[in-house]
Parts: C-alpha cells; sequence; structure tokens
C-alpha cells in the first residue's frame, strides 16, 4: 500500500535524482566558461578544473560593448511581445471553445493548418518588410511569427472547453453581459492557469529568439540579446570553415573557442535562472493553487 | 418567412461578436502565416533570381524527385518516424510523470526549485547541447572515457562511431531537453483538476496510485489527445540541430541519425537550390497534414468531445 | 480549403505590387556595395564617415555615390539572396564559394560589354585568363578578386621540438616523409599528439595533392576530376593515388598519430596548436613560408615558434581563382554606375583602402615601411571602423596597405607568382550542375558519410574505400562525371 506521506516522499526522491541529472551538465557548461582554455583542451571538460580564467566573459563584453543594451532589448520585447499574444491568443481561442458558435471547427482548422503550412522565410520577409516597413525597428523583434501561435491557441481552448461550464456563460447572458463583457469579466480571469503556461513559453519564445533579430535588424542598436551571442558564434563557426579566405586564420585566433560558447550559453541562460522563482510565484501560482493537495 | 429572417437574425447576432472577439487573430494569422504560403510555389518552380517567385518558370514535380531517387529514402524515412514515435510516447509518459510529482509537492520550496531547473536544458541552443554530449561522451578527454571507464580499467569507447548507442543517446537528449518543459502543459492540466473529487476518493480509501490510474490521467485525456495530433502533424519534420549538430555530424553513425531534415541539408548545403528546398518542405507539410486529418478522424469516431476539429 | 486558395491568391496579388523603389532626388547614380567582413561591424558613426569620404571621390571621378553595406562574413550569402529576392536594393555583390549557383540562378548581371565601357582598366588588370573563371556560355558574369592564389601546400610544425629532436627538414619533400618525423615526434613526446586536424572532419592532407583540378567541386568533396594535365574526367576516390593517400593516412591514425576524434572535433586548429598538445598541421597558403611561420608563430604558437615545410607546389585551376568574385545584381537599376564603382575598388587605392582600413589617422595608422596598424591604445575590436580582415575578398589585393613585417618584395614575388604557377588544361572551365542536382544531393549524403572517416584515418580504406565507392556509384555519380566530361569536351573545343 502506498501511503500519500510514502508517495511525497518518492516524488521528492524521483525528483531530486533526475534534478541531478539535469543540472550535471548545465553545471559542466558553467565551469567550462570559467575554465581555462588550453586546460579546457588539454584536460578536458571538468567539474574542478585546474585553472580557471575569466578571459571568455571579457571576450564578450569586449565584443559587445552593447550588451547591456541588448538585455534591454530583450526584456522590453520579451514582455511587450508577451503581453500582446496573450491578449490575442486567449481572443481567439475563446469563439472556437464556445459550442454555439457557428465557425469554432473552421476556426480551429484555420489556426491548426498554420502549424502544418508554411511557406519559409522569403514571402514572410517581403510582406513585413514592403507592406509593414518592419525593418530596422523595435516591432520587427514583436510582430514576424510569435504573437499567435497554433498549439497556445489551441491549448487556452482546450481548457476553455473542459474547465468551463457553458451554464456560467449562459447565465451571463441571461443577465444581460455582452459577449466582449463576458470575455474580459468571467473567461480571462478564468483562464489563469493556462495563460500562466502560455506566458511561460511565449516570453521564453521572445527571450530565446534571434531569426526575427537575423533577418530584420541591421542596425546594431536593436540586437537582443540572444541575436547578439548568436552573431559572436556564428562568425567563429564561419571562419574556421573558411579558414583558408581572407584574414580568416588571423581572426580565428583572436577568439577563445569553446569556453565562449559555453559563456555564451550562461549569459544567455543566467537572467532567466535568476528571474524565473520570481516569476514562477505569480505565473505558476495559478497553476499550482488549483493543484492536488497531497 | 418572419421567424426564418428573426432566427438568421439572431444566429448573426450571436456570430457576430464572437467573430469580433477572434478577428485580432485571424487577421494576424492571415498575415504571418497564410500570405506567406504563396511561398510553397516556389517547390514547383525553378527560381531565377531576375524573374522573381512569381515569374520563374514552372517545373512541375522536379523539385521533389530528390527526395525519392535515393537509396537513403527508406533509411530517413524510417528514421524521422521511429524517432518521432519514440518521443511521443516516452516523451509524453515522462512529461506527465514530472507534472505528476510536481503537483504531489504542491507549493513547497522544493517544487519550485525542482521545476526551475527541469525548464532550464529547453533554454539552451542545440548547438550548446551538443557541446555538452560532446564533452561527455568524446573519446579522448570525455567526461564517461576519462572520468568512469579509464578509473575502473575499461578501455574507452569510440562513442561517435558506436551506432548501437545513438538511438539511446538521442532519446535521451532530447527527454532531457524536453520534458521538463512540456510537463509544464500537464501541470496546468492537473490544477484543472476539481479537488473534491480527490477528496471524495480519499474518503472513499483510494491510494495515491488509484487516484492517479482514476482521477489525474482520465482527466488529463483531453490534453494529451491535443498534444499528441499536434505531434503527429510533425511527424516528418525532426530536429536538425538533435540530428546533425549533436552526433558532430558523423559519418559512421548516418544509419542511425539520418532523417528527412539532415539529408535535405547535407545534399543541397553547396548549391542553395531554394525549389528543392522548398519541396522538402512542402512534403514534409503535405504528409503531416494528412497524418493529422487521419489521427483527428480516429478521434473523432472513438472519442467525438476530444476532436481537434 | 476554399479558404486557403483565396486567402493565397490575395498573397499573389499583394506581392506582385510590391515594387516601389526608393526615389532619390539629387543627381548621382545611388550604388549600394554590399561586402562581407570578418571584423565587427562599424558603428553608424563609423560607417557614415567613411562612406561620405569614398563619395567624395567617387562623385568626382565617377559621378556615383555608394552606399555601403558591410554584413557579417557569417551571414552574408543569406543575407544578400534575401535581400535580392525581396527587391532591395543592392548593386553589387560578391559571391563567395558560391559564384556558379549564383550565375544559374540568375542572379548576376551580364557584363561582358559593360567591363569594356565602364571598367577597362580592370578588364586589363585582371587579364583574359582569369576572366574565363568568371564566364558562363560565352558571357562573362564576374570580376574575380585580385589576389595571391599560388598557394603551396605546407606542414606547419613546431620548430622547437624539431630542434630539440634534430630533424632535419630539408629532405622532406612529400607526405610519406613525414612519417619518419611523426615517429620521432610521438616517441620523445608521448603526451602529445602529432597531427591536428583543420577542422571538423578535415586534417586537410588534401592541401598536399598536386596537380588535380577539381572542376568546380571542391577538395573536401570531389565529383570527377582531372588529374595532372589530363583531360579525361575520372572519379577521384577510385583512383590508386586516393588510396595510397588513406592508407598513408591510416597508418598514421593506427600509429596514434592523429586525433581519434579527428572525424567530429570540435575545437579549432588555432586552438589545438595554442594549447601545445599538437605538433603540426597540414594547411594550404598562397603566402610564402618564412611570411606565414611569422604570422602562425604569433597566432597559434602558443609561445613557442612555428615552422613551416613547404611540399607542393602552386597548382591553379578555376575554382582557385573564383573562390570569391563580384558581381552586379541582374536587377540592378544602374548597371554602368556599379560597374565603374567595382573598377574603383580593383584601381584606386584610396577607395579600397577606405573601405578596408577606414580613415586614416582616427582608424589605422601607417609606420614608416608603409605598413597599417592600430593607433595607440586601440585595436580592431575598438576602432570606429575596420574591415582589415576582409583583406583578399574585397577588390585588388596588391594595392592594399601592406600587414607589418611584409614588403613591397613580398607582393612583387607573389604577383609573379601568380602568372608562372602551373595552370589546369581546363582552366577558365565551369562546370554547371543543374541538369544532375539530384545527383548532386546524393553524392554529397554519401560522401559526408564516408570521407570524414578516411580523410582522418578511423576508417580503413581497405574495406570503406570500396563500400564508399560503391555507394558513389549507386547514387549517381557516374551522371556527373558524364555530365562534367560533355561539358568539358564542348569547353576544350571552343577554348583551342
Amino acid at each position: 500500500m502506498l501511503t500519500s506521506k510514502k508517495f511525497n516522499r518518492f516524488a521528492t526522491i524521483f525528483l531530486a535524482i533526475l534534478v541531478c541529472l539535469t543540472v550535471f551538465p548545465i553545471l559542466l557548461i558553467v565551469m567550462a566558461s570559467i575554465t581555462d582554455e588550453n586546460t579546457l583542451l588539454r584536460e578536458g571538460y571538468s567539474l574542478f578544473p585546474s585553472k580557471f580564467s575569466a578571459g571568455a566573459y571579457y571576450y564578450i563584453i569586449q565584443q559587445g560593448a552593447m550588451i547591456f543594451r541588448a538585455y534591454g532589448v530583450t526584456i522590453f520585447t520579451t514582455l511587450i511581445g508577451t503581453v500582446i499574444s496573450l491578449m490575442l491568443t486567449t481572443m481567439l481561442a475563446y469563439p472556437m471553445s464556445r459550442k454555439s458558435f457557428k465557425y469554432s471547427n473552421a476556426l480551429s482548422f484555420f489556426v491548426f493548418f498554420t502549424m502544418l503550412f508554411n511557406g519559409g522565410i522569403v514571402p514572410s520577409y517581403i510582406i513585413w518588410t514592403r507592406l509593414f516597413h518592419i525593418k530596422n525597428t523595435i516591432f520587427a523583434l514583436i510582430l514576424p511569427n510569435y504573437l499567435v501561435s497554433a498549439v497556445n491557441v489551441i491549448l487556452v481552448k482546450n481548457y476553455y472547453s473542459n474547465n468551463v461550464p457553458d451554464a456560467l456563460i449562459e447565465a451571463a447572458q441571461i443577465d444581460g453581459a455582452k459577449e466582449m463583457q463576458i470575455f474580459w469579466k468571467i473567461m480571462f480571469p478564468l483562464a489563469k492557469p493556462v495563460v500562466a503556461t502560455i506566458a511561460l513559453f511565449t516570453g521564453l519564445s521572445y527571450w530565446n529568439d534571434w531569426t526575427n533579430g537575423l533577418y530584420y535588424i541591421d542596425d546594431a542598436k536593436l540586437y537582443s540579446v540572444q541575436l547578439l551571442l548568436m552573431k559572436i558564434m556564428n562568425n567563429v563557426d564561419m571562419l574556421k570553415s573558411n579558414i583558408s579566405l581572407g584574414g580568416a586564420g588571423e581572426a580565428l585566433a583572436q577568439v577563445p573557442g569553446t569556453s565562449v560558447r559555453m559563456a555564451i550559453a550562461v549569459i544567455g541562460v543566467l537572467p532567466i535562472m535568476v528571474i524565473y522563482p520570481f516569476i514562477q510565484k505569480y505565473l505558476i501560482k495559478g497553476v499550482v493553487v488549483g493543484a492536488v493537495k497531497g | 418567412m418572419q421567424t426564418k429572417v428573426k432566427e438568421k437574425k439572431s444566429t448573426r447576432q450571436k456570430t457576430a461578436p464572437l467573430f469580433l472577439i477572434a478577428l485580432p487573430g485571424i487577421v494576424y494569422l492571415l498575415i504571418n502565416n497564410y500570405l506567406p504560403m504563396a511561398g510553397l510555389f516556389l517547390a514547383f518552380k525553378r527560381y531565377n533570381f531576375m524573374k522573381g517567385i512569381f515569374s520563374s518558370d514552372w517545373c512541375g514535380f522536379d523539385n521533389f524527385k530528390f527526395l525519392f531517387t535515393t537509396k537513403d529514402a527508406w533509411i530517413m524515412t524510417r528514421n524521422t518516424i521511429l524517432y518521432n514515435l519514440a518521443f511521443i510516447i516516452l516523451g509524453t509518459a515522462m512529461s506527465i510523470l514530472i507534472a505528476i510529482l510536481l503537483c504531489e509537492l504542491g507549493q513547497k520550496l522544493r517544487a519550485k526549485l525542482f521545476q526551475s531547473v527541469l525548464i532550464l536544458p529547453n533554454m539552451l541552443s542545440w548547438v550548446i547541447v551538443s557541446f555538452v554530449v560532446f564533452a561527455i561522451l568524446n573519446a579522448d578527454s570525455g567526461f564517461i572515457n576519462n572520468a568512469i571507464l579509464k578509473p575502473l580499467g575499461i578501455e574507452g569507447v569510440s562513442w561517435y562511431t558506436f551506432t548501437g548507442a545513438w538511438p539511446i543517446i538521442l532519446i535521451i537528449t532530447n527527454l532531457w531537453k524536453s520534458a521538463g518543459y512540456s510537463s509544464i502543459v500537464y501541470m496546468a492540466g492537473i490544477s484543472g483538476i476539481d479537488k473534491s473529487l480527490y477528496e471524495s476518493a480519499a474518503l472513499d480509501g483510494a491510494t495515491k496510485l488509484q487516484q492517479i490510474k482514476n482521477i489525474t490521467l482520465p482527466m488529463l485525456k483531453p490534453t494529451v489527445i491535443t498534444m499528441t495530433i499536434m505531434s503527429v502533424g510533425r511527424m516528418f519534420y525532426s530536429d536538425f540541430g538533435l540530428f546533425y549538430q549533436v552526433p558532430q555530424n558523423s559519418g559512421a553513425l548516418f544509419p542511425v541519425t539520418q532523417t528527412i531534415d539532415t539529408y535535405v541539408y547535407r545534399g543541397l548545403m553547396e548549391n542553395n537550390n531554394i525549389g528543392m528546398s522548398s519541396a522538402a518542405g512542402f512534403y514534409q507539410s503535405i504528409i503531416g497534414f494528412i497524418l493529422v486529418l487521419a489521427a483527428n478522424a480516429i478521434v473523432r469516431k472513438l472519442d467525438r468531445d476530444n476532436a481537434m476539429f | 480549403m476554399k479558404k486557403t486558395v483565396v486567402t493565397l491568391m490575395a498573397a499573389g496579388l499583394l506581392a506582385g505590387a510590391i515594387v516601389a523603389m526608393p526615389v532619390y532626388a539629387d543627381d548621382y547614380d545611388q550604388v549600394t556595395f554590399a561586402y562581407a567582413t570578418m571584423n565587427n561591424l562599424p558603428t553608424e558613426e563609423g560607417l557614415s564617415t567613411v562612406q561620405e569620404a569614398v563619395n567624395e571621390i567617387t562623385r568626382e571621378k565617377i559621378g556615383v555615390e555608394v552606399t555601403l553595406k558591410p554584413i557579417g562574413l557569417a551571414d552574408y550569402t543569406q543575407s544578400v539572396t534575401l535581400s535580392l529576392q525581396a527587391g532591395e536594393k543592392i548593386d553589387v555583390l560578391s559571391s563567395i564559394y558560391t559564384f556558379a549557383s549564383d550565375v544559374s540562378n540568375g542572379m548576376l548581371y551580364d557584363i561582358t560589354d559593360l567591363i569594356d565601357e565602364a571598367a577597362p582598366e580592370t578588364k586589363e588588370l585582371i587579364g583574359e585568363d582569369w576572366l574565363k573563371t568568371c564566364m558562363y556560355e560565352g558571357s562573362l558574369y564576374a570580376l574575380p578578386t585580385y589576389k595571391p592564389v599560388a598557394s603551396h601546400g605546407y606542414f606547419v610544425c613546431r620548430q622547437d621540438i624539431l630542434d630539440e629532436l634534430g630533424i632535419d627538414v630539408s629532405t622532406v619533400k612529400s607526405a610519406e616523409d613525414l612519417t619518419d618525423i611523426f615517429a620521432q615526434v610521438a616517441e620523445a613526446h608521448p603526451e602529445m599528439t602529432v597531427l591536428a586536424p583543420l577542422s571538423q572532419g578535415n586534417l586537410d592532407e588534401g592541401s598536399l595533392w598536386y596537380g588535380i583540378d577539381y572542376l568546380s567541386d571542391s577538395r573536401e568533396k570531389a565529383y570527377g576530376v582531372l588529374f595532372d594535365g589530363d583531360t579525361t574526367v575520372k572519379n577521384l576516390y577510385e583512383s590508386d593515388y586516393f588510396m595510397e593517400q588513406s592508407k598513408l593516412v591510416r597508418e598514421w591514425y593506427e600509429a596514434g598519430y592523429i586525433m581519434k576524434d579527428a572525424a567530429t572535433t570540435t575545437s579549432s586548429v588555432s586552438e589545438l596548436m595554442t594549447s601545445g598538445n599538437y605538433f603540426g598541421h597540414f594547411t594550404e597558403n598562397g603566402l610564402m613560408p618564412e611570411d606565414l611561420a611569422a604570422i602562425l608563430t604569433s597566432l597559434e604558437g602558443g609561445g613557442n615558434p612555428i615552422t613551416v615545410i613547404d611540399l607542393r607546389e602552386p597548382y591553379i585551376s578555376t575554382s582557385t581563382i573564383n573562390m570569391v568574385t563580384w558581381g552586379i545584381a541582374s536587377n540592378t537599376k544602374v548597371p554602368e554606375a556599379a560597374m565603374k564603382f567595382l573598377n574603383l575598388t580593383y584601381t584606386d587605392p584610396d577607395v579600397l583602402n577606405l573601405i578596408i582600413f577606414g580613415l586614416e589617422g582616427r582608424d589605422y595608422v601607417l609606420d614608416e615601411d608603409g605598413c597599417y596598424g592600430y593607433p595607440e591604445g586601440q585595436d580592431a575590436a575598438t576602432v570606429p571602423y575596420t574591415a582589415a580582415l576582409s583583406n583578399g575578398i574585397i577588390g585588388n589585393a596588391f594595392i592594399m596597405h601592406r600587414s607589418v613585417g611584409t614588403s613591397e618584395e613580398d607582393n612583387e614575388a607573389l604577383l609573379e607568382a601568380n602568372k608562372t604557377a602551373t595552370v589546369s588544361p581546363a582552366l577558365g572551365f565551369m562546370f554547371d550542375s543543374t541538369d544532375v542536382s539530384i545527383q548532386y544531393t546524393a553524392v554529397n549524403n554519401v560522401a559526408s558519410q564516408y570521407l570524414p572517416g578516411l580523410l582522418c584515418g578511423s576508417t580503413d580504406p581497405e574495406t570503406e574505400l570500396p563500400a564508399f565507392v560503391d555507394a558513389l556509384n549507386a547514387a549517381g555519380l557516374q551522371d556527373i562525371i558524364d555530365a562534367k566530361q560533355k561539358q568539358l569536351d564542348v569547353w576544350l573545343a571552343e577554348n583551342k
């Protein structure tokens, strides 16, 4: 017989093991980023390297004097993008979930279809740059790709259909509430757990995005953190594979290799590691509040 | 006559406001997703810069041929499908397990800590992941050969040529990177379950396992079905980074690492043939589309409420 | 579904309507010059001042105003392609390894007549022989960069270890001769790995192969080549020559001279060498051995002296010359102005040096020998503008400021070497792979599967090489060879 208490203990132990397995490679990355480049090559990756060096971080800061600005750009786009995305997503999902809505099925298909087919970067690029002129503006980091994701819409739609009884809406209608009011006053607040989830998903996709920047941003002032880091990394790769081109050999010898990549990973993820517990408090509250009490 | 008009009007009254609410999202999808689908034409064209997308010459299915006329067609299709199946099944099981256990710990500090750590790998790019895997597996200074096998007096394994190990390595790597992250969806699902169900079950003397089996899992079914149908749509796609960068492009491993995406990349690397790469994407999408329709039809038959459309 | 069709049509109409081009009010033709840089992108201020300085010259000389568009080398090809597809203004662009596909995709403007009108000096400078490498079906589409191309095959290694073991390298003439040296080094320094791979899966022992024309393919993956002056297209991998080379590398591998993970390593050669754990590596380079040794000592010696052993004479074929070319976008509105500007990048040191080094005094200084350096307290990463590492990928490398330690005589020697090097009988021939593009995708995959193992010695050529050849043939290699032979024969007949 498995009692609650035992199960709780089992959960703790099992997850603790899983966490250790998960965290080990991440620790390797962190240690590698502060290991001396030569030591890394000579002795391999280790949790306890014999010689430390901050060279990789120094290199990145020197390369991107604008790294702090880039953090600003990333934080701004992540916040604005996520908020707009939450609006659009829940607004699109709510009618889909209403059984009385004639086009709910058609709309589901319309949304789902976008998950399957995409026309590639060229037409998207033409539309966003020639019709909407977003090139080299902050909008380029917000508008393309991430505002409405089919997965998120469907998650919210399912949440509504499974968790919100029709009676609730009917009651509101009888009280004379307009659809818009029903959505804002009742449906949006009700979606808290799932909104928290998709906020996290969307926020992370904005945080991690560098493709929008790569295509639509030339102006270094609008580089996001990930784009900046990606550019540094891509350049190292490109130099490596074109060693016979121009001054590539010379350029390459000036960059520390492996440890820089590791430092790049740390710089990209670190702020999330720091901020996450705070966000989690608010975001996952919705999720965990309703959760099973042991 | 009169009543009919009235009826019509009342449906419109019901429909129009709802439609308006959905409108911003619809417009966005039209601009961001549907307009660019014009690019799918490229799959049937021989692209020429002077002529542009619309005036380039049609070439029928020529761009598709390279996907089928190769001996590797079978291997890459088989690998793509099998890995996706493994990811769907194991990934779902693992995510649900993590979600259940995390919810079990409730609001405790360690639950937060565990969750933060478990979603971390998802934030690393595949390039970085490939470096980590290399750090663990490489023959000369890798962690396994150097720190585990050597002290035991076992001779190091050349992991990057050891075909048999890679299906497992790839599956573990993928689980490591994504299971914690996908568990969030299931945590949200669990939180939506009415707590009184558990309370009354507990009163009836149901054990934890029975509660999970009889309450949690059935209540998660809709989410599982939705997530699975969505994954089925990506059945012919593979994560390029996982299959190209993580095995370090090692030739010896091709029989177990070659997927449609890596084949296309390696094939077109040297000449950027826009038509042929569009054709590959089109092929992957259309098969995904068919599979989704089929999966949806099956779900519809068995369990109407959970069908997607 | 209906909805989709309607949307697709709407998309077509919309995209059709997007044709507006920016309008300029002034009298000068506007030319946008997109070039790859390996340095950091310049600051806005740094770029605009350099651009203005270039324009002061171009307005007067050719009545043209230029917009400089530096793009990081890693993004260059993709970025330019995307811009051209979207109809953005780029007039002058370079093809970096992509000349053949750029021509067949219709990306480049036919400059056969334009060069006579707008760039006769450059035409004379580069010469007919070199220009032939940028011709396709009788028309000229680009200009090759003008730079030292007479590359030697070198073995680069640690001088201090040679000295310590008393090894005399003057008798070393071929790869086979190196085996002895490797053995001595391995014995005296068991902690070292003798050979470092140049990049992932590539020892680059191929840089020692002499007299092979890869016919528009690369040395790393060659499907159908010409051996030493012959004009019959052959499969390199089926040749006895390749078998011998593979066996030699295999011998090295089995003796433990090559790092076990050479086929999959993630470290670059300079990282490996600097670590002091490696004895040497192969490479191909156009510089003189002494100059290269001096540069490499500072770049990858890690405090130890580096020496360079010359093992292969230069051999020039089409792809040696058209590796990086400059052309005009096929949709340009100002072909003539673009050509005139391109002409300046080959003939006007002031224009070229502005683009490469920026403003004298602010971005760079010249020493008494006329070599460039950075101003006091500054370096490449801190000056407002520099593209110094793009030397050799823009215009004419011989009229640029020289780097420290080189002399005018070196330049002349290199220029001379360009002219005297042995050339392939197919110099100027370019293979159009359009008709065999399906076979190419298949053989590319086969080659990525087998080649790294063979080139790094980690697989046994006795069994793997025949398997590789079979797989290539099954993937349609013969079609490629036949197509090459056919086009080559036509070309030879026309160019006799």
